[in-house]
């Protein structure tokens, strides 16, 4: 088993016939926690987008490799198959969608993929009751629509509880601190420490440094325009919480 | 291609004669399903009494379906539902006249229609206030949600309100499936073709868990499964 979960190579990016990344080099292993800082407009949601296989993102150079696998080959629904998970900055509301619904499509459209059985209906709620209590979802929301009606809050605890119940191996929280209130974003940081274990990865993409105080990564990155123009440790983050993006 | 247009009619009152139609008597009720048909008589609906009638067309059927329903007695109260799935050539109109002739009535009509392949599909209603049908409540709503370039889609809700004190009112729309929530879905796992079927599925879901018959949702499913 390669240690290396991610690894990418000259990305360039363009949406609506903008280059929005300009050459990203990233590669992440097994057990680490990559941190991925940048003012607004530096390409963060685009990155985030293009490793999802979000559509109208166009890769114009450059390589993806997850798992051993060309991801750029694949679609959004064989990326998350293959162990990719995205916790959205903007949760979409799926009316008459219920989280039970939801998740039980989705893991049982995983289990199809992989030529298994669907997975029972008791051990589904069994799952279910689990995670959600990973979160503190109360268990009322089990029959929820999808995000409809959710708090901010509400919202990102939704997409933890979703990772918690794919187990993803690559973990990507696009900008999941923002909206969230000091209680809600320990309970978030949390699940998200209590799932990450040495064979899997996350990238935590942010803007601020909150989140990483909970979630402390084994390297950061500042991108900026479209590259990454500095790698560090933990320090990077005071330096940027000190004096801003502009030193960069 | 889709059009959309409504006029609200405070000209003269010109009273049509009753239909012809299957009665409901004083307190009585009749709810029924009908799969790819209407009864081509209309309902006279009397006092106290309840209608509920749903119609579900599936793929492969085209019709024209007038459905004219007279409130003749207060205190009445009737729902019109209907799934319209259309593909390929099918061609369905539903033309809906709801005749408000008595006061104290509360009418409500909800139609969802999802249109495949080069098909057809129209809806037309008409709500009557009589100038003595006080405390009227009329609600009409009509959703389409076109799933290729070469269907079409015309709805056209018409209130033709001569008294003044009730509640009315329609709600048209015509519409894509909603490409984020497909995404949000597929980052998940959920491949895109079983994504739009939970859209679709969702869409129809309010007429569906009216009826609450675990067969004709399993039909429905299966008809939506050929238009995804």
């Amino acid at each position: 088993m390669s240690d290396i979960i991610l690894k990418i190579s000259g990305l360039h990016a363009k949406v609506a016939e903008k280059e929005i990344l300009k050459g990203i080099d990233l590669e992440i292993r097994r057990g680490e926690i990559h941190a991925v800082m940048g003012p607004n407009g530096a390409g963060k949601s685009t990155l985030s987008s293009v490793l999802t296989g979000k559509p109208d993102y166009e890769v114009t150079e450059g390589s993806i490799e997850f798992l051993g696998q060309d991801l750029l080959a694949m679609k959004p629904e064989e990326r998350a198959w293959a162990g990719m998970f995205m916790s959205f900055q903007y949760p979409i509301e799926i009316p008459g969608v219920s989280i039970t619904n939801f998740m039980k499509t989705a893991i049982n459209s995983r289990l199809k993929a992989e030529g298994k059985e669907p997975m029972k209906a008791g051990d589904f709620l069994k799952l279910m009751k689990e995670k959600m209590a990973l979160v503190q979802m109360k268990p009322e929301f089990a029959k929820r629509e999808v995000n409809v009606g959710f708090s901010g809050g509400e919202k990102k605890r939704n997409e933890i509880f979703q990772m918690a119940m794919l187990d993803p191996t690559l973990a990507i929280l696009d900008e999941t601190d923002s909206g969230l209130d000091v209680d809600a974003l320990k309970i978030v940081a949390d699940g998200v420490n209590a799932l990450h274990t040495p064979d899997k990865a996350a990238i935590v993409i942010t803007h601020y440094q909150k989140l990483l105080e909970y979630v402390r990564p084994d390297s950061v990155h500042v991108l900026k325009a479209g590259k990454i123009v500095a790698t560090g440790g933990n320090e990077l983050i005071d330096r940027i919480e000190r004096y801003g993006f502009e030193q960069f | 291609m889709a059009s959309n247009s409504s006029e609200i009619d405070h000209g003269n009152y010109v009273p049509v004669p009753v239909t012809e139609g299957i009665h409901v008597p004083d307190g009585g009720s009749y709810r029924k399903v009908f799969l790819n048909e209407l009864p081509e008589k209309g309902f006279v609906v009397g006092k106290d009494a309840s209608l509920d009638i749903t119609v579900v067309m599936l793929p492969g059927h085209s019709a024209e379906l007038p459905l004219t329903v007279d409130l003749m007695g207060e205190g009445s109260e009737v729902r019109l539902a209907g799934i319209c799935l259309c593909k390929d050539e099918d061609q369905v109109t539903i033309d809906i006249t709801m005749n408000h002739r008595s006061g104290h009535c509360k009418s409500q009509q909800i139609f969802n229609t999802l249109a495949a392949g080069a098909s057809k599909s129209a809806f037309f209603g008409k709500i009557v206030v009589a100038p003595d049908a006080q405390k009227t409540e009329a609600y009409q709503e009509n959703h389409n949600i076109v799933l290729s370039d070469e269907a079409s889609v015309n709805t056209k809700p018409r209130l033709e309100i001569y008294a003044d004190d009730v509640k009315c009112s329609h709600g048209a729309t015509v519409g894509k499936l909603n490409e984020d929530e497909q995404f949000y879905m597929r980052s998940r796992g959920i491949p895109e073709e079983e994504a739009k079927v939970l859209q679709m599925i969702s869409f129809v879901a309010p007429i569906l868990t009216h009826v609450g018959d675990e067969d004709l949702d399993a039909a429905v499913e299966a008809a939506i499964r050929e238009l995804a």
